[in-house]
This record gives structure tokens, C-alpha cells and sequence, in this order.
């Protein structure tokens, strides 16, 4: 691309959903301007959602190392036995043991190690599919397969998904279609259905 | 006053923008390009790539029309972007390239041209392919 | 020893029709998961396990592992075009694949890519061949206090190599080894964590818990906007490389093969940090490195063919020693498992067919990838224009109602739902969900072996170290525990060191 038509063609609405389509078109047209492994990961690192901060992983020392105790409690409950004669609770009180003692280490050495993501506005859609899941396996059991997984298709398309109303209605009737066809008349799988 | 053109790279996409240059080169205005992608893939075909947004814009320019492009993405609500960014640069004119449909495929697909011409409170020329202006 | 009969009945086992279309099967979804950003080849393989059930042990495993080494050809097909690796086993492959992509050769890249890939994952089977038999006789004579240390070094690499932090990875493995104790104690009757549940008595199944955790786990990960980028599609063109460029990437090839193969059988290596050393290899090796990252086409061979072959090469640990070398190992462990087959040092010769077959089946699958992925690059291509969002709904669909039709039981949906809200959590804590399966597959073996060793040396546990090869492996464990621990001492004190005794000199000496 010729450098005058840049200077009238103003490039000041690139968007990140299209970066190469609007990026600086100098980059663009210079064929061996190497990849550095830095750049790609700042690249791939500003697609993912931000970090969480260090209270994450306080969180989920403190989850582990609860579970951790929980464990030893309840393995010694079981009896532990000697060496030479372990009983149930001997490998268990190990292994919760490890636990415990590795969450204090991640509590003291391992919360500013940033790889844990924060829950952003979207968290709240994976809240609503496990929601939908819950409902098909409510639902499952009284009606049988077709019904739920019409409506979870439905509403993964639609709501998750954001495709058209017309999209979402005629895949999901389709997808419904095709397990039936594969799960009911196919492989006679003895999955609870209506017809 | 900034003239909106709606644009893919088919033959619909190829006759909006040739009369939304004429147009531009005529009114003596700007031209903004607006071509979104679908979100939710990795690729998306109405997509115009690197090479193709230069060309877009060397045409504009060799015709002495001052151009830019916008290539934002859209999950279903195509004609409200349409018509936000129409009102964002005041648009004077938007243009747009019609597919030829049969009636089935008006009611299954729907159409995006239709809601434009009826929503946008602009002037709106639809174009159709292989009818130059 | 006659190894030529056994090898030779495997391709009569790999010919018969059923495996060959399963095995066409397997490479196809391969390819197309590799190709398809979002899931990998672990949440496919785990979603896929209840399919397996209706079939032969040999044909199941022919699938899964075709779609294991298949999706590392489809990986590179993203990486190369869109710089958006389908696989961690493709990272690589971006810097000089994207870069001859821009040149408008990448058809040159994904040809060079193939043709190394076939390579190397031939290269790895003869390997597999001729090593596999000799491992497996050497651990014939492995014992229970054998087995505990090897079990423990297993989880233990896998924990420490991959790439999340080391300390949550071995609170996941300890999370899997918990999970494996529910239910009754096989050597006292007792019920451990059951929790007075009747589902739970009879322990956790592996299936649910690797299609929660890897399959549904993913699937929610997902379903939060990563992927959002979209890009034009990409031209391919005359994907045949030219004789030069193959003459070019030749020693590429050779050396990656060999690499790969052997980063491949270590537990916790795999296809990832071959890719990864065999890409810097090429660069430290080459005349000019400059050239690295601005379309050497060494860059994409060298890489491409290591990841293929460690991939066919981790099968090497889990077929003799029945010790999985990372997360998708451990779900084929676990779809042997289920068709009650033990892989072990017996596996060779108790069951050959099984064996060979599998090994066998490698062959033809790399033949049919090579024939996928050259001339059928442009219909993949197309795949990736399917939006995530349509297909998350019929994967979900998949499991849920794949996981019921194992048992017939509603419990198992719950499982499954409940493993999947863990392993996403996991996912966003930065907890590898990788180690806490294979802990898990491992966990009862590793129980069982270690409650026989302390029968065996009557409770001293002084016995594992005066055994020669437990001694060693444990040494092994010790020094991949304190290792880093003792680097890190080191850098410590050396900072602390050249901070105290004069500051402004040594400072300037390190930074020159």
C-alpha cells in the first residue's frame, strides 16, 4: 500500500475484534518484520480477561487447606493403623497432610503468582449454563431428553450465543433432531424420550 | 457531511461502494466504509483482509475521495450498529448492496438490507449487483 | 524372542475394516479439534469415552489415540495462517508459520508442517516398536515398592512440568488422590468419605470425572468470551513444498524426529516442550539466526515434527509401565481401564493384538493425515468460519447424555456437572486440571503398591530406599522437589551476595 493514500485514509477506529484487518498497515505490508515470543504473548495475554489479584489465590488456599484438614480429621476418624499393619485412614491422612501443608506454602509464598483470572460480567453467563444443565437434569427424568434439550440448545444459541432469534429456533430444532435420530433410532440407547 | 457504506467483499458489497464513491466524488463529501465481522469465530468471510481494506481505500482515493474504514465486530444486532455509527458521523447518505432472494430465503435468513431501510432515519440507496450507477 | 510374528498379526488386526474406519474416525475429529480453537485434545478424547464403550478395547483406543496425534497436525493449520495456535503443541510454530504465511507461502509451511509430522510420527513408531518390548521386559520384575515410586515420579513430573504454578498443581494432584480414596477400602472393607452415600461406596468412576473435568470443565471456560478475535480468511495456495525447501528443513526433520521421541517417553514431557526445544535447537544450531521468526522454514519443520513424534512416543510409558506420561495419557489409561484392560509390562504379551494393533494403527493414521492435510487443507480451513457458540451447546449435549448411557444413571449427569463447575473453577484459580486426573487414575494403584510394600518390609519404610531401582526413582523424586528449591536458594544469595560486597561494580558487570 502506497503511503499517500494512508495520509488521506484515516486508520483511527482499528478495534481489537479486527486487529489485523485495521491494523497499522505499515506493519501489514512489511513481509520479514520478525515475531518476537514477547509480542505474541502481550498479544495473547490481552485477549484473556485481566487478573485476579492475590486475594484469588488466598481464596484458594484457604479452600484447599479447610479441605486439607477436613481430611485429616476424617482419615484419622478411620484409624491409621502402624506402618506395618495401615489401616483405611493411613494413605488418606498422607495425602491430606501434602494438602494442608502445601496450601500454607501457596498462603505464604504463592499469592502473588498472578494466574488465577478475575470473574468478569461473562462469569455470569457460565453461571447460566450450569444453571440450564441442572434444569435439563431436572427435567430430563420427568419428560424425557427432547423437551430440555430443545429449550438448552435454544437457550445456549440465543442467550449465550447471541444468534438471531430465526438462527436460534432452527438450530435448535435441528440439533434435537439429530440426537434423537442418533441416540433413539440409531444406537437405541435407553435414554428416558417422549416418542 | 460523511457518506456510510456498508460493505463485504461480494458483488453486492463491490456495487455499494463503486456508487458510494460516484456519490461521494459528486457531493463532494467523505465516505466511511463499514465492514464488520461476525463474532464468534475465528474467521469470518465478509471479513476483508489487510490487503483488501488498502485496495478499498487506494479506489477512494484514486477517485479524490477522502476514506476511512471501520471494521468493528457485530454478534446479532448488525443494524444497530449500523445506524449508531450512521448517527455517530452524521451520515448524509447510506449505502448499501442488495442480494437478489427468493421468498423462502427472505423468511428463513431475514434480512439485514430490509431492517436498515426501514429503521435508519436517513436517506438509505440500495444497491443491487451488476447495475453500475 | 520373536518380535516379528506379533508385529505382523497387529497389521492383520489394524487391516480388518472396523479399525481402519475407526481409525479414520479418530484422525478426522483429530484434525478437526486441532483445527477448531477451544477444545483440545484431552476434552475431546474425555467427552468421547462413553462411545468407546460399545466396541473392541483395540478399535476403541485406535480412535482416541487418532484423535491425540491428529489434532497435532490440525494445531498447525491455525497457527500457521491466523498466528492462533489450535494447540499449546503449536506455539512455536506461529513465529516462523505466520511469517511465511505473510510471504504468501502457507502453502509451503503447512506442507513442510505435514511432511515433518508424518516423519516424525513414523520415526517415533519404529522407535515404539523396537523400545517398547525392551521396557516392558526390563519391567517384568518390578514390584510393588517399584510401582509406588515410579507411580509418585509419574505424578510428580506431571505436576511439575506443566505450566501453572507448582505448588497448585500438587494440591491438584492431592485433590485426585483424595478422590480416588472414596469409597471401600479394598484391604480393610472400610468406607472412607462416602459420606453414607450408596453412589458413592463403590469409589468414583474415572469417566465422569474426566468429562466433568476436562470436557464440561472446558466447555464453560469457553463459554466466557476468549476467542474473540476474527480474521479474514486466509488463501492457500500450491501447498506441495519445493525441493529446495525440503532439502532446507531435511536435517530439520531428522533432528526434531529424534528429539522428539525422546522428550516424548519422559513422563510430563509430550508434545508441547518438544516443539518448544526442538524449535530452539534449530536456532541455536543454524548458521544464520537471524532468520528465525522472519519465515525460516527449519521453523516450522523442526518443531512440528518433535511434536508429533513425542506425541506417538508418550504412548511408550503407558503401553509398558502402565504410568500415563501426561493428561491425555491418563485418559486413554482410564478408556483401557474401563474395558478392563490393565496397560502394564504384561500388555505386550498377554495381549498383543491389543498392543500392536494400537501401535500399528499409528502408521496408517499418519498416512491418512498426510493424505488429510495436504491436498484437504482448504476444507479445514473452512471449519474454522463455524462460530464457537453453535457448537458448545451439542458438546454439552454430547456429554450429558454421554455420560448417562454408561450406566443409565442420573447420578453420573450430577457427577459430570459437578466435576465440570470444579474444573472450570480450577481453570480460572490457575489450578492445571491435568495433574489432579492423572493423581486420580493413578491414585488406587499407587495405594494399593504402597500398602504392599510396607507388608513386604514389615512397616520400615527404609525398604524402598535399599532397593536399587525404587532407591533410584525415589532419589529421582527427591532431586525434582528440592532442585528448583535449590536454585532458587542459589539466585537468592548470589542476589544478596553482589548487593552487599561491592554494589555499583558487580551490578555493572551483570548487566553487560
Amino acid at each position: 500500500m502506497t503511503s499517500s493514500s494512508r495520509q488521506e485514509a484515516p486508520l483511527g477506529t482499528s478495534t481489537p475484534h479486527a486487529a489485523s484487518g485495521t491494523g497499522s498497515s505499515a506493519i501489514e505490508a512489511d513481509p520479514v518484520e520478525p515475531l518476537t515470543a514477547e509480542q505474541l504473548a502481550a498479544e495473547w495475554d490481552e485477549e484473556r480477561p485481566p487478573h485476579a489479584g492475590p486475594l484469588a489465590n488466598v481464596a484458594a488456599g484457604v479452600v484447599t487447606a479447610l479441605l486439607g484438614v477436613a481430611g485429616v480429621a476424617m482419615s484419622l476418624s478411620m484409624g491409621i493403623g502402624t506402618p506395618e499393619r495401615p489401616e483405611a485412614g493411613m494413605w488418606p491422612l498422607i495425602i491430606s497432610l501434602v494438602m494442608a501443608v502445601l496450601s500454607v506454602a501457596l498462603l505464604l509464598f504463592g499469592r502473588k503468582t498472578l494466574d488465577a483470572e478475575a470473574f468478569s460480567s461473562s462469569s455470569l453467563q457460565v453461571a447460566a449454563g450450569v444453571g440450564t444443565l441442572i434444569g435439563f437434569v431436572l427435567v430430563i427424568g420427568l419428560t424425557g431428553f427432547e423437551i430440555p434439550t430443545l429449550l438448552l440448545t435454544f437457550f445456549w444459541l440465543r442467550f449465550l450465543g447471541k444468534e438471531t432469534w430465526r438462527m436460534s429456533i432452527l438450530l435448535s430444532a435441528i440439533v434435537t433432531a439429530a440426537f434423537y435420530l442418533t441416540f433413539v433410532v440409531a444406537l437405541s440407547v435407553p435414554i428416558p424420550h417422549l416418542f | 457531511m460523511t457518506i456510510l457504506i456498508g460493505y463485504v467483499p461480494t458483488p453486492e458489497g463491490e456495487a455499494a461502494l463503486d456508487t458510494g464513491i460516484a456519490e461521494g466524488k459528486l457531493r463532494s463529501e467523505n465516505i466511511v466504509i463499514l465492514n464488520s465481522p461476525r463474532k464468534g469465530a475465528a474467521v469470518d468471510a465478509t471479513l476483508a483482509s489487510a490487503d483488501q481494506v488498502a485496495a478499498l481505500l487506494k479506489r477512494a482515493h484514486d477517485a479524490g475521495v477522502p476514506a476511512s474504514i471501520r471494521q468493528p465486530g457485530h454478534t446479532d444486532d448488525l443494524t444497530d450498529e449500523f445506524i449508531d455509527i450512521a448517527d455517530e458521523i452524521d451520515a448524509s447518505l447510506i449505502v448499501i448492496g442488495l442480494r437478489r432472494r427468493s421468498q423462502v430465503g427472505k423468511f428463513i435468513l431475514g434480512s439485514h438490507s430490509q431492517r436498515i431501510l426501514l429503521q435508519a432515519d436517513r436517506p438509505v440507496l440500495a444497491v443491487k449487483a451488476g447495475e453500475k450507477s | 524372542m520373536d518380535i516379528f510374528g506379533p508385529v505382523l498379526n497387529g497389521f492383520g488386526v489394524v487391516l480388518e475394516p472396523t479399525n481402519l474406519l475407526y481409525c479414520l474416525i479418530g484422525v478426522v475429529i483429530g484434525m478437526l479439534i486441532g483445527v477448531l480453537p477451544g477444545l483440545g485434545p484431552a476434552a475431546t478424547i474425555a467427552i468421547l469415552l462413553p462411545l468407546t464403550y460399545g466396541v473392541e478395547p483395540v478399535t476403541a483406543i485406535i480412535m482416541l489415540s487418532g484423535i491425540f496425534y491428529g489434532a497435532q497436525y490440525g494445531g498447525t493449520i491455525t497457527s500457521v495462517l491466523l498466528r492462533l495456535p489450535g494447540e499449546a503443541s503449536s506455539v512455536v510454530t506461529v513465529f516462523d508459520g505466520y511469517a511465511l504465511a505473510r510471504q504468501g507461502r502457507a502453502g509451503t509451511a503447512l506442507g513442510i508442517a505435514a511432511i515433518g509430522s508424518f516423519f516424525g510420527g513414523t520415526v517415533s513408531i519404529i522407535g515404539l516398536t523396537l523400545l517398547a518390548p525392551i521396557v516392558a521386559g526390563f519391567a517384568l520384575s518390578f514390584g510393588p515398592p517399584e510401582y509406588t515410586a515410579l507411580a509418585m515420579l509419574g505424578i510428580l513430573l506431571v505436576a511439575t512440568v506443566s505450566n501453572g504454578s507448582k505448588i497448585k498443581s500438587i494440591i491438584a494432584a492431592s485433590v485426585g488422590l483424595l478422590l480416588a480414596t472414596v469409597g471401600r477400602d479394598g484391604f480393610t472393607g472400610e468406607s472412607r468419605f462416602t459420606f453414607g452415600s450408596l453412589s458413592l461406596s463403590d469409589g468414583l468412576d474415572f469417566v465422569p470425572i474426566a468429562m466433568g473435568i476436562f470436557g464440561l470443565g472446558e466447555i464453560l471456560y469457553n463459554l466466557e468470551e476468549r476467542h474473540n478475535k476474527v480474521q479474514a480468511p486466509a488463501k492457500v495456495a500450491n501447498v506441495w513444498p519445493s525441493r529446495k525447501d525440503l532439502k532446507e528443513s531435511s536435517g530439520a526433520i531428522g533432528r526434531g524426529s529424534v528429539l522428539g521421541f525422546f522428550l516424548g517417553i519422559l513422563p510430563g514431557g509430550g508434545a508441547t516442550i518438544a516443539s518448544l526445544a526442538a524449535y530452539a535447537m534449530e536456532k541455536k544450531r543454524a548458521k544464520n539466526p537471524e532468520r528465525f521468526g522472519r519465515g525460516a522454514v527449519e521453523g516450522v519443520a523442526a518443531p512440528e515434527t518433535a511434536n508429533n513424534a513425542a506425541a506417538t512416543s508418550s504412548f511408550i510409558p503407558l503401553l509398558t509401565l502402565g504410568i500415563p506420561a501426561n493428561a491425555t495419557m491418563a485418559i486413554i489409561f482410564g478408556a483401557l481401564l474401563i474395558q478392563g484392560v490393565t496397560p502394564g509390562p504384561q500388555l505386550v504379551q498377554d495381549n498383543p493384538e491389543l498392543f500392536w494393533g494400537v501401535v500399528n494403527s499409528m502408521y496408517i493414521g499418519n498416512i491418512l493425515l498426510l493424505i488429510m492435510s495436504i491436498p484437504l487443507v482448504g476444507v479445514f480451513v473452512k471449519i474454522l468460519r463455524i462460530r464457537a457458540a453453535i457448537l458448545a451447546p451439542i458438546t454439552v449435549l454430547i456429554t450429558l447424555i454421554g455420560v448417562y448411557t454408561i450406566n443409565n444413571s442420573i447420578f453420573d449427569i450430577w457427577l459430570v456437572i459437578a466435576f465440570g463447575v470444579l474444573g472450570y473453577l480450577m481453570k480460572k484459580f490457575g489450578f492445571e486440571p491435568g495433574p489432579l486426573v492423572l493423581a486420580f487414575v493413578l491414585g488406587s494403584l499407587l495405594e494399593e503398591n504402597l500398602r504392599r510394600s510396607l507388608l513386604l518390609f514389615g512397616g520400615d519404610p527404609a525398604g524402598f530406599v535399599t532397593r536399587p531401582i525404587s532407591g533410584v526413582l525415589l532419589l529421582l523424586f527427591l532431586l525434582v522437589v528440592l532442585l528448583p528449591l535449590l536454585q532458587k536458594a542459589v539466585k537468592k544469595s548470589r542476589a544478596n551476595r553482589s548487593l552487599n560486597t561491592a554494589p555499583h561494580k558487580e551490578k555493572e558487570k551483570e548487566t553487560v
